[in-house]
């Protein structure tokens, strides 16, 4: 799935996160997701990465010639979804 | 060709990189050697506030001001924006008792100069629309004592401007071995998976893993891990005006604080203190807590639960607002509440800038400043005795 993308093509959604961006970040050091993370912000949104991660990944791979687990993932954090702090007070979703 | 540093910083998160920066930028050749990525440890998972009011009166404070003054600085002069913004605070108190005991703190900080003030049930509305309507009051502290940073740009700017001056940084690096003189225990060399780098000192500013570094050449270096949890909320309008914290927040910080709040035995035993704040991004940081768990920094269940239903108390609007991460980390602990900033009279050359529990992003500019000072035998800003490592074995 190696595609070349356009630099101005939008990967994180939520953060509106940019190929350019990430490129840029993985250029001044980023080497994994959590890396790339927190210099762009790509990941932090609503979705928490569910729909960028394997973007940001591949982006890794191409440009730092690795394999796609050595990019690694965003840590796994509580709520799996979006819920109120209304319900998690309750214990209603816990 | 061996490589040769005057210094050798350990650790690349808020103290670290600031060190480094302050000697670099001072002239000397300088290395950052990082186990991770740069902040990817306590100045990852930690929040985005240096405040005053949240310190003991003394050195605590004074240290906590001049940080802070020096924060406006380097934001002014750094090209990288740690989204450096003033604040204010306000520490809520939700009965007469912590009123009381709020204003009495007031009173001393006010003694030693400093420009905090009571605020009203009424004030405290005017000031926080949204706030609950039956607290007692608050501890109002002016922009000029409270601020906030994102604490991994604040790193990221440290590297950044710490290279115009020839810092080299060294990242995914493995300490193996510190080398120290045979006959007269100084610091020689230290041994990485980037070869062997020679320099005559080292500054170990790991934080809560200082005690591991320590270790390397047989200190003993007396910090533990204190967990803390954070929740962020989505993007939201803005519910508060200031960075909010419950007075009971001193409670659990300061062991030698001692009231009691009426509470459920669930937000008791969590050691839960509320505090909210905005951040640049629109998210909502809803915290806090204080516990012992080792390194382990998964999300407690409980401890999420906890924070909601004691931040509802506070302010009853979160209740349909989303939260969408909990996220934890570990605090540097030290047991008098101080951070090391000191050199080590066993080896000459090895210096510890470590043990900044929560304060670790307040301290960082002015502990940078320390170390340099500390280093080039210059007098420090004002006295540190009070930070030496040599504490622990009187």
């Amino acid at each position: 799935m190696v595609t070349e993308l356009a630099d101005d093509m939008i990967v994180c959604r939520c953060e509106e996160v940019t190929v350019g961006e990430i490129k840029n970040a993985i250029h001044e050091g980023a080497r994994d997701i959590v890396g790339v993370k927190r210099r762009t912000r790509a990941g932090m949104g609503l979705c928490q990465g569910r729909t960028c991660e394997k973007l940001v990944q591949q982006l890794l791979v191409q440009e730092l010639h690795i394999p796609p687990n050595e990019a690694g993932s965003s840590s796994a954090r509580p709520p799996v979804r979006p819920v109120t702090f209304g319900e998690l007070a309750k214990g209603e979703v816990i | 060709m061996q490589k040769e540093y005057d210094v050798i910083v350990i650790g690349a998160g808020a103290i670290g990189t600031s060190v480094a920066y302050h000697l670099a930028k001072a002239g000397y050749s300088t290395a950052i050697l990082e186990r991770g990525d740069i902040a990817s440890g306590s100045s990852s998972h930690c929040d985005a506030v240096a405040l005053i009011c949240d310190k003991l009166p003394g050195i605590d404070t004074k240290m906590g001001q001049a940080s802070i003054d020096y924060f406006a600085e380097l934001a002014a002069e750094f090209e990288y924006d740690f989204e450096y913004v003033p604040k204010g605070c306000l520490y809520v108190c939700e009965t007469q008792t912590e009123f009381d005991a709020a204003a009495d703190y007031c009173e001393k900080q006010n003694k030693d100069g400093y420009p905090l003030r009571m605020v009203d049930r009424e004030e405290l509305c005017e000031m926080e629309p949204h706030i609950a309507k039956d607290l007692a009051g608050a501890l109002y502290t002016p922009e000029s004592g409270a601020i906030a940073v994102s604490p991994y740009k604040l790193c990221f700017a440290f590297i950044h401007e710490g290279r115009k001056h020839g810092l080299e940084c060294y990242t995914y690096c493995d300490i193996t071995k510190i080398n120290l003189n045979e006959k007269t225990n100084a610091v020689e060399s230290v041994e990485t998976n980037y070869g062997t780098l020679k320099t005559k000192r080292i500054v170990n500013c790991a934080g809560a893993w200082a005690p591991f570094v320590g270790k390397l050449t047989g200190l003993t270096i007396p910090i533990e891990p204190r967990k803390g949890t954070n929740l962020v909320s989505e993007q939201t309008e803005r519910l508060c005006n200031h960075k909010i914290l419950e007075y009971g927040y001193m409670l659990s910080k300061f062991d030698s604080i001692h009231f009691k709040r009426n509470v459920s035995p669930l937000v008791e035993e969590q050691n839960i203190a509320f505090n909210l704040e905005y951040t640049p991004s629109n998210n909502l940081l809803v915290g806090g807590n204080r516990l012992f768990r080792d390194y382990d920094i998964r999300s407690e269940i409980e401890t999420i639960k906890a924070i909601s239903e004691r931040a509802l108390r506070f302010f009853p609007e979160l209740a349909d607002i989303k939260c969408i991460r909990a996220y934890s980390g570990v605090r540097p602990f030290v047991i008098d509440h101080l951070p090391i900033v000191s050199d080590v009279d066993s080896i000459p050359g090895y210096y510890i800038a470590a043990g900044h529990e929560g304060d670790g992003i307040c301290f960082s500019p002015i502990t940078g400043r320390f170390m340099e000072q500390l280093i080039s035998n210059k007098p420090t800003d004002f006295d540190i005795s009070k930070l030496d490592f040599s504490r622990f074995s009187k």
